[in-house]
C-alpha cells in the first residue's frame, strides 16, 4: 500500500485560524481558493479529511492526486487499498 | 422533545409552507451542508403544528439499530402507554432481527391513530448497515397517519432514487434552504440593520444565501456605523465567507467576551458553574445569559438555562483558535469539575476528549457498579474497549467488569472471552494486582453465563466466587448467591439451590442489585413450581416481575426465570392460556444467537406447558430444538433428564390423541370452526367471526367430534393438532 499526495481545493481563502484544522497538511490560499496539500495514507484518511472540510462549513472544489514530482497524475483515483 | 427555537431566528414562512405542502408524502428529507438551518426549520415547524412529534437527534454514538428503535419506541410510549411495548419487547428478544421491532412500532403507530411526525435529525451520522436497513424497512411500512422527516448533510443510502420514482419522497435541498433576497431583508430589518437594496443583493450573492453566513453577517453589521460600506468590502474580498465573518464578529467583541467564547467552545456542552470552574470566573451566568439573548449561536439545551452549547459550526470554528494543549487543559478541568459534581458520564466524556485515558480508567473503576447495576452497560463496555491495553492490564478489574457487562447484554461469547483473556494475562504478569474482589467478579460472571455449556464448571465457578466474596467482596454477594443458585438448579441440586436463593433474597442489600435479586426470586418461583408449591411460586414470580419492571430490567434475560416459574405455576392451576403466554415470554427473553443452557431449559418448560395445552406439534418442535442444543453441551446438568420426561409426556399425549382413527376428513367450514375453538373463542364469537349462526357453529362442532373421534373440545383440538389440521400461523402470540 503506498500513500498518495493529494491536493484538495476549497472555495474562499482561509485565514491563519485554519492552520491547525488539517493535521499534517499544508494550507495555501490564493486567487479566491485555498489548497490543502499533503500525503494521504488511505481511503479512510481521505474520507476523514473531506468530512472535516464539510463539518467546517467549507465548500469543496476539487480533489486531485499528485504524482511525486507534484504535477498532476492525470487520473482521478484514490489509493486503492481499503483499510 | 424538539429543541427550542431562538427568538432571533427568522420564521421562514416560505419553507414552512413547503413542508406543509409535502404532507402527503411519507418521507421528507432536508438535505444540505451544515449551517443551512435544517434543524431550526424542522423545530419551528413542529412547534407550530398540533400533531404529536417523536424527535430523535442521531449521533455516531447512537449508530446502533437497537438503540435507534429503542429511542423511537420509548418516544411512542410517551404518546400513549402501551403503544411502544410490542416494539420494546421485540428489542429485548436477543437474536431477533430489528425489523420485528420496527413492525411492532408501526402497529403501535396505527393503534395511536392520530397524525404523528417522526423526526430523525442528523441522519448523516448513521452509517451502520443494520440501522440503515431498518430505516429502509420502516419507510416501506409507514402507516397513513405517520410522516417521517429527516435532516441530513449528505444523501443517505436508503434508496432515495426508488422513493423519488414512486413519489414517496419530498426533498428540500440547499437551493430551497438558501435565503432569498426577500428573506435576507426580513432578517436584517428584524435586527435593525439599515442596508440598501443593492447591499442586500451583494450580501446574498456573496454568501450564496447560506443561512449561517447571513446570521453571522447580521451579528456583525448591527453594531456598525457604515454597514453598506462594510458589505461592499466584504463582497470584494476573496476570503472564505465563514472565516471573514467570524473574524469580524470576534473582533467587534469585548476582549473578555471573546476570550470567554473561545475558551468555552472546547467544552461541547456546559453550565454557568462549569464555565466558572474551568475559566476561574464567577460571572459566567451573566455572560451566558447576555450571549444567549444577543447571539443566536448559543443554544440553551434546557428550559431552565442550565446547559448550553454552541451551534456546531460556530463551535468548530472557534475551537480552531486555541491550540491543542490549551483545549486539553480546559477539558481536563471540566472533567475534574464534573467528577466533583457527581456527573460521572460527563467527566468521562471530557476526559476522553482530552485524551486522558488514565482519568477515564479511574472513573470507570470507581463507578463500575453504578454502571452495571444501573443498566448503563453499552456505554460502559464501549469506554472499556476504548482504553489502551496497558491500562487494562494494570487494572484487571476493568476487563473483568467489561466481561460482566458484555455477558449481561448477551454479547457473543468470543467477545467476552477476549476480555477474560486480557484479565488472565494481567493475573499471570502481575499477580499482586489480583484481589479477592477481582477474583469474585471473574468467577461470578463465568458462573452466571454457564460458560461453554458446562453446568458442573458453573457450579465450581460459583463456589469459588463465594469464597472470594467472603474474603473481600461483600457487596457482590447477592449476585454471587443468585448465580450459584442458578448453576445448582441446572445441576439438579434443588434443595441447596433454594436455600441459597432464599439467602440472596433475604439480604438487606438485595434490592440494590437488580440482576441478582430478580434472578434469585425467579429461581425460587421455578423451584417452588416444580416441587408443587404453586401458590408460593406465583408470589415469588410476581414479585420478581414487578421489581424487574420498576428497575427497567423487564426485558433482560434475568426476568425470564420468573416468567418460566409463573408459567409452571399457572399450568398446575390449570390456567393454561396464561401459562403458555408466560412460557413464551420467558423463552423469548432467553434467546441468544448461540445455544445456551438457560435457553434450552426455557424451551423445555415451554414444551411442557404446550403439551398440557394440547399443542403437541409445537411442543414437539420446542423439544427438538432443546435436544439439539443439549447434545452439544459438555455438561448439561439435569437438562437431559428433564428432556426425557418431556419426551415421555409428549409421546403419551400423542398416543391418546392419535389412538382413534380419523373417521372422516372435516370440511373446510368445520375446520374454520375448529380453529376458532383452538384459539379459545367461544361459540358465539366463532359465529360472529365466520358470519354463521350459533346453531350452525354447534352443529359443525358436533360433526367435528364425530369425524375426529373426539369426546370433548380439548380432545378434538389435541387430535386435530396431532394430525396437523390446525394452521401453523395460529398462535396465542
Amino acid at each position: 500500500m503506498s500513500p498518495q499526495v493529494y491536493r484538495v481545493v476549497v472555495n474562499g481563502e482561509l485565514g491563519p485560524r485554519y492552520a491547525s484544522a488539517f493535521e499534517g497538511m499544508t494550507i495555501s490560499a490564493a486567487s479566491g481558493k485555498t489548497e490543502i496539500t499533503g500525503t494521504i495514507m488511505d481511503q479512510s484518511h481521505l474520507l476523514g479529511l473531506l468530512e472535516r472540510i464539510s463539518g467546517l462549513g467549507l465548500k469543496l472544489h476539487s480533489v486531485t492526486p499528485l504524482d511525486n514530482g507534484n504535477g498532476e497524475s492525470g487520473t482521478h483515483h484514490a489509493p486503492t487499498t481499503r483499510s | 422533545m424538539p429543541p427550542r427555537v431562538h427568538p432571533g431566528m427568522l420564521r421562514r414562512a416560505r419553507l414552512l409552507e413547503m413542508l406543509d405542502g409535502e404532507g402527503g408524502t411519507p418521507l421528507t428529507v432536508l438535505n444540505a451542508a451544515v449551517g443551512y438551518g435544517k434543524t431550526t426549520l424542522v423545530r419551528s415547524w413542529c412547534i407550530e403544528r398540533p400533531e404529536a412529534v417523536i424527535w430523535i437527534t442521531l449521533d455516531p454514538v447512537d449508530d446502533d439499530a437497537a438503540r435507534l428503535w429503542t429511542h423511537l419506541a420509548t418516544g411512542l410510549e410517551r404518546l400513549g402507554q402501551g403503544l411502544g411495548r410490542g416494539a420494546l419487547a421485540a428489542l429485548g428478544t436477543r437474536g431477533a432481527p430489528v425489523e420485528a421491532a420496527v413492525d411492532e412500532l408501526m402497529n403501535g403507530l396505527v393503534r395511536h391513530g392520530r397524525p404523528v411526525t417522526i423526526v430523525l435529525d442528523d441522519l448523516h451520522t448513521v452509517s451502520s448497515e443494520a440501522s440503515l436497513r431498518s430505516i429502509r424497512h420502516a419507510i416501506e411500512r409507514l402507516p397513513a397517519n405517520v410522516r417521517l422527516l429527516a435532516s441530513t448533510r449528505s444523501d443517505p443510502p436508503i434508496g432515495l432514487g426508488r422513493l423519488r420514482a414512486r413519489r414517496a419522497l419530498a426533498e428540500i435541498r440547499a437551493r430551497e434552504l438558501a435565503f432569498t433576497v426577500d428573506e435576507a431583508c426580513q432578517l436584517l430589518v428584524h435586527e435593525g440593520i439599515a442596508l440598501s437594496g443593492e447591499s442586500v443583493e451583494l450580501l446574498v450573492e456573496r454568501t450564496e444565501g447560506w443561512p449561517a453566513g447571513l446570521y453571522l453577517a447580521a451579528l456583525w453589521l448591527r453594531d456598525l456605523d457604515d454597514p453598506n460600506g462594510e458589505v461592499r468590502a466584504f463582497a470584494g474580498s476573496a476570503r472564505e465567507v465563514g472565516d471573514y465573518l467570524t473574524d469580524e464578529v470576534l473582533t467587534a467583541l469585548a476582549p473578555d467576551t471573546r476570550d470567554f467564547l473561545l475558551r468555552t467552545s472546547v467544552l461541547g456542552r456546559f453550565t454557568p458553574d462549569l464555565c466558572d470552574a474551568v475559566l476561574g470566573r464567577s460571572d459566567s451566568a451573566a455572560v451566558l445569559g447576555q450571549l444567549a439573548r444577543s447571539n443566536m449561536f448559543l443554544v440553551a439545551l434546557d428550559a431552565r438555562g442550565e446547559w448550553y452549547r454552541y451551534h456546531h459550526l460556530f463551535g468548530e470554528v472557534l475551537q480552531l483558535e486555541l491550540g491543542g494543549d490549551a483545549a486539553h487543559g480546559l477539558r481536563r478541568r471540566a472533567a475534574a469539575w464534573c467528577r466533583a459534581q457527581g456527573l460521572v458520564e460527563d467527566a468521562i466524556e471530557f476526559s476522553a476528549a482530552a485524551g486522558d485515558s488514565e482519568m477515564v480508567a479511574e472513573l470507570l473503576l470507581e463507578h463500575h457498579l453504578q454502571f452495571i447495576w444501573g443498566g448503563r452497560l453499552g456505554q460502559f463496555l464501549g469506554w472499556i474497549q476504548w482504553l489502551p491495553s496497558e491500562l487494562l492490564l494494570s487494572h484487571p478489574l476493568l476487563p473483568v467488569s467489561g466481561a460482566a457487562a458484555a455477558a449481561l447484554v448477551s454479547r457473543p461469547e468470543v467477545e467476552i472471552q477476549r476480555l477474560f483473556a486480557v484479565a488472565d494475562r494481567a493475573r499471570r504478569e502481575q499477580p499482586q494486582l489480583w484481589s479477592p474482589y477481582v477474583e469474585t467478579a471473574v468467577e461470578v460472571t463465568r458462573a452466571e453465563m454457564i460458560e461453554g455449556g458446562d453446568v458442573g464448571a458453573a457450579v465450581e465457578h460459583g463456589r469459588r466466587a463465594m469464597t472470594a466474596a467472603r474474603a473481600g467482596a461483600d457487596m457482590l454477594t447477592v449476585g454471587v448467591l443468585a448465580s450459584l443458585s442458578q448453576a445448582l438448579f441446572f445441576a439438579g441440586d434443588l434443595d441447596e439451590a433454594r436455600q441459597i436463593a432464599v439467602a440472596a433474597v433475604e439480604r438487606p442489600d438485595a434490592p440494590e442489585v437488580p440482576d441478582g435479586h430478580v434472578g434469585a426470586l425467579g429461581l425460587l418461583a421455578l423451584i417452588d413450581a416444580e416441587q408443587g408449591r404453586s401458590g408460593s411460586a406465583e408470589a415469588w414470580a410476581r414479585q420478581a416481575i414487578g421489581f424487574a419492571r420498576q428497575r427497567f430490567q423487564a426485558d433482560s434475560w434475568v426476568a425470564s426465570l420468573a416468567h418460566l416459574g409463573l408459567a409452571l405455576a399457572c399450568a398446575s392451576a390449570d390456567r393454561l392460556d396464561e401459562a403458555e403466554r408466560e412460557a413464551v415470554r420467558g423463552e423469548r427473553l432467553r434467546r441468544t444467537q448461540q445455544p445456551t443452557v438457560g435457553h434450552a431449559h426455557a424451551l423445555l418448560v415451554l414444551a411442557q406447558v404446550r403439551i398440557a395445552r394440547s399443542r403437541l406439534a409445537r411442543a414437539a418442535r420446542d423439544l427438538q430444538h432443546a435436544q439439539r442444543a443439549i447434545a452439544d453441551f459438555p455438561d448439561p446438568g439435569r437438562l437431559p433428564a428433564i428432556a426425557a420426561t418431556v419426551e415421555q409426556t409428549l409421546a403419551a399425549a400423542q398416543t391418546i390423541a392419535g389412538k382413534r382413527e380419523l373417521v372422516e376428513e372435516p370440511s373446510p367450514a368445520e375446520l374454520a370452526v375448529l380453529r376458532g375453538l383452538a384459539a379459545g373463542l367461544s361459540r358465539r364469537e366463532i359465529g360472529a367471526e365466520l358470519y354463521i349462526s350459533l346453531n350452525t357453529v354447534k352443529s359443525h362442532t358436533r360433526e367435528l367430534y364425530r369425524k375426529l373421534g373426539a369426546t370433548s373440545q380439548v380432545d378434538a383440538v389435541a387430535r386435530a393438532d396431532a394430525l396437523g389440521l390446525l394452521e401453523p400461523s395460529e398462535s396465542p402470540g
